[in-house]
């Protein structure tokens, strides 16, 4: 060919337009809000008024200690487990994504895009949260600040982990959805979604306490209470995140 | 001088063979047809040609560039318009060839494509209350957002109305001014006869014809190119079905 053909990758203006884009389409989704974002605050604001009047340890409350550890961790859940699946999941059987491979950009930009969003809705989730627990209900801070925010870190690669394997398994998006609902459901359950674990076997109390959404409340109880982080539930949270970024990588199709 | 070469072309899926030992040549500027019945190969053709897809055996070229090994480069020279394929449903037409153009260094400013296609007065709207012959004309500007040196397009007018076709025509003629390469999958053969200088009849994975749209109807010894195209390539109907 008498011109040199540049190889050309698309540049950080391509990437701000598709995040901007990714946000539009999550934003526009109304349905998919109220999951992430509503019903951690209707759990909340329904244990809240007992919990915050209730001492447990160190002038700490159960709010602080049980509820909100707990309702932080679904919004980071159900953000990771069944929103951004369910989108990958349409994006595949739409054929989104295979227009956009015969483009520059790559499926990996769009994949990239959708946990930006997915993180900064996470965010608003939890702000959401923290807002109505302090101004409404008195919570406080966590006595280890930084440890929390080390361990919200590490519980939205873990749960992305797990989206990411459903988004690899779910054939399509309707069945993303239900693997995601299944999967989030059976974790939170072990977990201490549906109150005390206190009624479940033994062994079925350890298995929860090791699955991310159970490791998640407890880690995030002890940085509340100021008490040191047990290195199983770190551990936990950090299989996870790699376990799903293998499973993805070796059985994500992009069609 | 070649534009688009496919030489030796094999893919099957199973045990069916989609496309047989298939070979063309494209010339830079000319406008090739490509024209078989349902499951003859085309869109497994074009779709090796794009770099969709890997043949098991043979060799596909683009502007001399190998569209899997060489993506990054044959990327931003080659348009492709696919036949199954949407865009996100909740995004507007502005919104999509914002996205589009930011994929190229210098992007085809979005009036012009909104102007090319017919579609300046619907720039607001979603791409889901588009109807179907709106997405596809989107689709088609998305192709063209990169100013691309060569152009693939799948069932360019199907399920378009008469006016947005003879539109989807006049794209295509100033496409041609501009000397840029174009594969057109067709079914329709009025649009095969204006637009393509040569057609490739494909049956059964093979390329049975290759000729100009008149060289066509001499061959099979026909009237018109409807009834060339029964006659080259309606041999392997029965085993298709």
């Amino acid at each position: 060919m008498s011109t040199a053909i540049k190889a050309g990758r698309p540049g950080p203006r391509a990437w701000l337009v598709m995040i901007g884009c990714e946000a539009k389409m999550v934003a526009r989704d109304t349905a998919g809000l109220i999951v992430p974002i509503g019903l951690p605050l209707l759990i909340l604001v329904m244990s809240a008024s007992s919990a915050s009047d209730q001492i447990v340890a160190n002038g700490r409350t159960a709010l602080e200690l049980y509820v909100l550890p707990l309702v932080l961790t679904i919004v980071i859940a159900t953000t990771g487990i069944i929103n951004m699946p369910s989108f990958l999941a349409y994006y595949r059987r739409s054929g989104i994504l295979r227009r956009l491979a015969v483009t520059p950009a790559s499926p990996v930009m769009v994949l990239m895009a959708q946990v930006v969003v997915s993180v900064i809705q996470t965010v608003i989730g939890i702000t959401a949260a923290l807002a109505v627990a302090s101004l409404a209900f008195d919570a406080g801070p966590p006595t280890h600040l930084a440890t929390a925010l080390g361990v919200f870190v590490l519980v939205m690669a873990a749960m992305y982990g797990v989206g990411l394997i459903v988004a690899a398994v779910a054939p399509t998006p309707n069945s993303a959805v239900a693997i995601g609902l299944v999967a989030f459901f059976a974790l939170g359950a072990l977990g201490g979604l549906f109150g005390g674990r206190d009624a479940l076997p033994d062994a079925l109390v350890t298995v929860g306490e090791w699955l991310p959404f159970g490791a998640s409340v407890e880690a995030l109880g002890a940085a509340w209470a100021g008490a040191p982080t047990e290195p199983a539930h770190l551990v936990s949270l950090g299989a996870t995140t790699v376990v799903g970024g293998a499973v993805a990588g070796i059985l994500f199709r992009w069609e | 001088m070649v534009a688009i070469e496919a030489e030796n072309l094999h893919k099957r899926y199973g045990d069916t063979v989609a496309v047989d030992d298939l070979s063309l040549q494209v010339g830079t500027g000319e406008v090739l047809g490509i024209l078989g019945a349902n499951g003859a190969g085309k869109t497994t053709t074009v779709e090796m040609i794009a770099g969709l897809r890997t043949p098991d055996h043979g060799r596909v070229r683009v502007l001399g560039l190998d569209p899997v090994r060489d993506r990054a480069q044959v990327r931003q020279v080659l348009g492709v318009q696919l036949q199954e394929a949407t865009l996100h449903g909740a995004l507007t037409v502005a919104e999509l060839l914002a996205l589009y153009r930011s994929f190229y260094p210098d992007p085809r400013p979005a009036e012009e494509l909104l102007g090319l296609v017919g579609l300046v007065g619907r720039r607001d709207v979603r791409f889901e209350n588009l109807s179907g012959g709106q997405q596809q004309r989107l689709s088609i500007a998305l192709a063209l957002a990169g100013r691309p040196r060569a152009v693939i397009l799948d069932e360019l007018t199907t399920g378009l109305d008469p006016r947005a076709r003879r539109q989807m025509w006049k794209t295509i003629e100033c496409l041609r001014d501009e000397q840029v390469t174009i594969v057109l999958v067709s079914h329709a053969m009025d649009e095969v006869e204006r637009l393509c200088d040569r057609v490739a009849l494909i049956d059964a994975g093979r390329v049975v014809a290759l000729d100009t749209p008149s060289g066509l109807v001499a061959l099979a010894g026909a009237e018109n190119l409807d009834e060339a195209f029964v006659a080259l390539a309606g041999k392997g109907l029965e085993d298709t079905e």
